[in-house]
Parts: structure tokens; C-alpha cells; sequence
């Protein structure tokens, strides 16, 4: 059994000089190298509860916390956001803002550099994090010429030379083509299963979630709607659609099947499970 | 289009070490605003086209400035001829002295004409020193040698960052225009000065609020690279005054100071 790296003690939160919490009553814990899905519709309070996570709630931005939220055994309101920087790595949704210098070495370099360590453990980690990502062969280059796959990768690399144990990704993928998503969701799984990194990850995208999440937690409104596996999650039809989610295609067409009477033995989200229960739903229909 | 996007490049005013650029530059801006004569300005203006030939700057990409700068010199120029008594007039005043308040005007003056020359190429001797250093130095480098010469970490990250935001505005400002256009924003385009000035509203509002905005997420993302987290940071890129550097400090050293030496002897 992993151990409990994230604690979130009831947590609410609400903005400064507004009267509405963002978030309400949110209890959870994550467990070590757990892959966490924050799906719920836009202001449902997914980069809230991100940027909780790391502490930017409530060092950067005021308001109003209620709860405790614990991470690696640091209480972030105790903590700084340069403290808890070195245990989680955030990645935001813009790939331009997080990006500020003018060389891809450089913006690696960076967290680094402001833990003042020394130069050649940096440089260490420098190739070792853009190795990563797959980005060795444009260190020189400026980030501002990479394509939004590459920018969004480069901001992984950034954020893992400081070695966190906790990744957390708030929309990495919303402004990508497919292919760049593809590309973003394979470094993140395969970091996940290298360093057993804990990933938090606010996404839309169903088919992605559906292959690597271990547990989606569903929002609305600031409360927990539903904290569950994939399986379970995608084939609960009213809750998918009180939260104006989309289900993989593979989901929603086993969703019409069973709307039309003939559902399949069990609910794919994957498309090889798909395939697998569609080939055997012929083989008995024909027999 | 812009003064100061980082042009990469491989000339020797692009090797340079960043505090030798800085204090250079902060030289050569000095000397400029002290000098008053117009040969020695036209010296150093000389000097400075020669200078961009080195960097390889293209000067293309200052052409809409420069078109700008232009349209502000004939403005200048005319002024001063149109207001400033001289001795010496191109034509003389149609309205005598003696006419209280108004008196004198009328007139186009040689010295006039001149002091506007001699104001226009000072202003545009300066700002074409500026992007000598900015195009050339990359924004990190230029920290550093902020750093190195004994500025907090904090307050050199503040500048830069300051500087390096401003090329993202141009294009945010080219946005929001288009954007304005396609509603059928005509005004910036062809309309009456005061129609401009009433909606300008629609072009400052979202840039203001964009850059609101994004200055915060920039923080938010500063942070969770622990920004501020040490009292010191280190660079992997260090800087070093080499010979060269050296040569080039005391070459501008002795250009300006016979500069100045002959603004006061002429």
C-alpha cells in the first residue's frame, strides 16, 4: 500500500472581495504515484484546487482558506511557495506565460538556478530533465520558436529539474493540437512510471484520461460530485452529463448500444477494450 | 517590429560582456544629452550606423519606428522654425514685434530650422544606441550583468522581465486591433482624430486587463520554480570583463571624450 503524499482537510476557499467559496468542503488524499484526472465543467474550480496544491493558494493569491491541505508532511499554509516548489512541479494552461527566457537551456535552468545550487548539478539536471521531455536537441534553441506540444513539454522540464515528487498539470493540453496532446500525455505517463511521480493533471480530454488516470475526481461548484475510477466515472451517463463531460467515443457508443437494447457485456473506455467486447458481441450474435 | 525582441547573432558586440554594454550605452546617453554641436552629434550618429553594420542588426526590422520618428522630427523641425527667434530668417516675421503677444510670428527661422535638425538627430542618434544593447544581449545575460554589478536578483529579474514584456504588448496591441477591425472597428484606420481618441477604450480596456492577467499567471509561475526562494541565485551562464571588453570600455571612453572635447573647443 503507497502512502497518503497529498491530505486535503477540508478545504474551502474563495477569492478576495468576492462573497461566493470556490471551493467547498474538499476532502481527499492522494496516494504516492497515484495518477489524479480533475475533470468538471469551465469554473467548476479545477485551477483552484491546483493551485492549491502547490501553495500559490494562499501565499500568492489572498482570500479567504478554510482546511488544511498536507503535502509530502508540509502544511502549505505554514510552508512558502518556493519551499513547496521542490516538492511539486506545476505546469499551467498557457504555454507563453510560463516561459520567460530566451533559451531552452535557460528556462530549465531556472528553478534550479534560484535553489542556488551549484552549476554543474544544475547543468546535470538540465540534460537529464530535456531528456525527459525529449527536447535534448533544441536546448540552444528559443523557446519562443517551439511548437505548443514542445513549449508545454519544456514547461514539464522546468518544473521536474526541481525534482518534485508531485506533478500537477492545469489544462497542459487545452490550447494543443492532438498530436501535441499525444505527445504531453506520453512524457507525463512515462514519468509517472519512471520516478513513480504523483500526477495531478485539470483536463477535457476524455480518451487520454481514460488510458492513464487512476481516479477522476469530478467537480461542481467547488464540491466533490464523484471520486472514482475511469470505469466507473464514464459509465455513469447522469453524472457525465450534469457535469457536461464527455465520455471516450468508445464509452459513448457503448452508451447507445445499451440505449437501443443490445448493451455489451461489460463498459469499454479504452479502444482495444472496445474491440474486444464488440468482436465477441458478434461472434454471439451470430451464433 | 520592435526595439528590443533579443536578435540572436554572432557579432562582437554580441559577445560582449553585458556590463561593459550597459555602462557604454549609459556613456554614450550622457554624452549625447551634453553635447550641443552638431557635427560632433552627427560624429557619434556615424558612429552608430557603423555600429549596427558590426551587430548585424537588420534594420529592417525598425522600419515602422523609424517611419514614426520621422513624421515626429518634421513636426519638431517645424516648430522651431516656425517659433523659435533667431537672427537669421528664412522669412522674415509677418507680424511686426511691436504687436503685443503675437508679435514677431509669422516668420521662418534658419536657426529655428537648425535647432530642429540638431534635436532630431540627437533623439534619433539615442534611440538607435538603444537596441545596440537590448537586441544583442539576451535577457538573462542582461540580469546577470545586473547582478554582477552589485543589483539585488529581485530588482534585475523586475527589469528585464519589464523590457522582455514589452515585444509581447506590440503583438497583443496587433490582436486586439485586428479584433476591433473585424467587429467593424473602422476608426484606428481612417478615422477623425477625436473619433480615434473616443475608442481608444476599446483597444486599452483588454490590453490593460491581458496584461493584468498575465503578469499574474507569470508570477504564479515564477513561484512555482521557487523564485526568491534563496538570498542568492547562481547562473549557469557566467560572464567574465575579458580583453576585448576592456578595449572596446576605453575605446567608447575616448570617442566621447573627444567628443565632448570638441563640442566645447568648436
Amino acid at each position: 500500500m503507497a502512502e497518503i503524499i497529498i491530505k486535503i482537510e477540508n478545504l474551502s476557499y474563495r477569492y478576495p472581495r468576492t462573497k461566493k467559496w470556490v471551493l467547498k468542503d474538499i476532502n481527499l488524499e492522494i496516494k504516492q504515484g497515484e495518477f489524479l484526472a480533475v475533470m468538471g465543467e469551465n469554473g467548476a474550480g479545477k485551477t483552484t484546487f491546483c493551485q492549491c496544491i502547490n501553495g500559490v493558494i494562499p501565499h500568492s493569491q489572498r482570500g479567504k482558506m478554510k482546511g488544511r491541505v498536507i503535502v509530502a508532511g508540509i502544511n502549505t499554509v505554514e510552508s512558502s511557495v518556493s519551499r513547496l516548489a521542490q516538492q511539486v512541479g506545476m505546469v499551467l494552461e498557457d504555454p507563453e506565460t510560463q516561459l520567460f527566457t530566451t533559451r531552452v537551456r535557460d528556462e530549465v535552468a531556472f528553478g534550479p538556478e534560484n535553489l542556488n545550487m551549484p552549476v554543474p548539478e544544475i547543468l546535470e539536471r538540465v540534460s537529464w530533465a530535456l531528456k525527459d521531455v525529449r527536447l535534448e536537441q533544441h536546448a540552444d534553441r528559443q523557446p519562443t520558436a517551439l511548437s505548443g506540444g514542445q513549449k508545454q513539454r519544456l514547461a514539464i522540464a522546468a518544473a521536474i529539474a526541481m525534482k518534485p515528487k508531485i506533478l500537477v498539470l492545469d489544462e497542459p493540453t487545452s490550447q494543443l493540437d492532438p498530436v501535441g496532446t499525444e505527445e504531453v500525455f506520453t512524457v507525463i505517463k512515462a514519468l509517472k512510471d519512471e520516478y513513480g511521480m504523483t500526477v495531478i493533471i485539470a483536463t477535457h480530454k476524455s480518451e487520454e484520461i481514460a488510458k492513464f488516470a487512476d481516479r477522476i475526481l469530478v467537480l461542481k461548484e467547488g464540491q466533490v460530485q464523484a471520486l472514482a475510477s475511469p470505469q466507473e466515472i464514464f459509465s455513469n451517463t447522469k453524472l457525465l452529463k450534469e457535469n457536461w463531460i464527455r465520455s471516450p467515443q468508445v464509452s459513448e457508443l457503448a452508451t447507445y448500444l445499451a440505449e437501443q437494447g443490445c448493451p455489451l457485456s461489460s463498459f469499454p473506455i479504452l479502444p482495444q477494450e472496445a474491440i474486444r467486447l464488440l468482436t465477441h458481441w458478434y461472434e454471439e450474435a451470430e451464433t | 517590429m520592435s526595439l528590443i525582441d533579443y536578435f540572436p547573432g554572432d557579432s562582437s558586440i554580441h559577445k560582449l560582456d553585458p556590463r561593459v554594454k550597459v555602462v557604454a550605452l549609459l556613456i554614450i546617453t550622457v554624452s549625447i544629452f551634453i553635447i550641443s554641436n552638431f557635427f560632433v552629434i552627427a560624429a557619434f550618429f556615424l558612429a552608430c550606423l557603423a555600429f549596427w553594420r558590426v551587430s548585424g542588426l537588420p534594420f529592417k526590422k525598425i522600419k515602422v519606428f523609424l517611419k514614426f520618428l520621422l513624421s515626429l522630427f518634421t513636426f519638431l523641425t517645424l516648430m522651431q522654425a516656425l517659433f523659435l527667434p533667431g537672427e537669421h530668417y528664412l522669412l522674415n516675421p509677418l507680424i511686426p514685434k511691436s504687436v503685443p503677444l503675437i508679435g514677431g510670428l509669422g516668420r521662418i527661422s534658419l536657426d529655428g530650422i537648425v535647432y530642429g535638425l540638431l534635436l532630431s538627430l540627437r533623439l534619433l542618434t539615442l534611440v538607435l544606441f538603444m537596441p545596440l544593447v537590448t537586441m544583442t544581449t539576451e535577457i538573462n545575460t542582461l540580469a546577470l550583468g545586473l547582478v554582477k554589478m552589485g543589483l539585488s536578483y529581485k530588482i534585475a529579474y523586475m527589469t528585464t522581465t519589464a523590457i522582455n514584456i514589452i515585444p509581447t504588448f506590440q503583438n497583443e496591441t496587433q490582436v486586439i486591433m485586428d479584433a476591433q477591425k473585424m467587429r467593424g472597428l473602422t476608426v484606428f484606420e481612417k478615422g477623425r482624430m477625436l473619433d480615434k481618441f473616443k475608442a481608444y477604450p476599446a483597444l486599452v480596456v483588454p490590453l490593460v486587463i491581458g496584461a493584468m492577467r498575465r503578469a499574474q499567471l507569470m508570477g504564479v509561475a515564477m513561484d512555482a520554480r521557487a523564485f526568491g526562494a534563496a538570498k542568492t541565485k547562481t547562473f549557469i551562464n557566467d560572464i567574465s570583463i575579458g580583453f576585448l571588453d576592456l578595449v572596446a570600455l576605453v575605446a567608447v571612453l575616448v570617442f566621447c571624450g573627444i567628443g565632448l572635447a570638441f563640442n566645447f573647443i568648436l
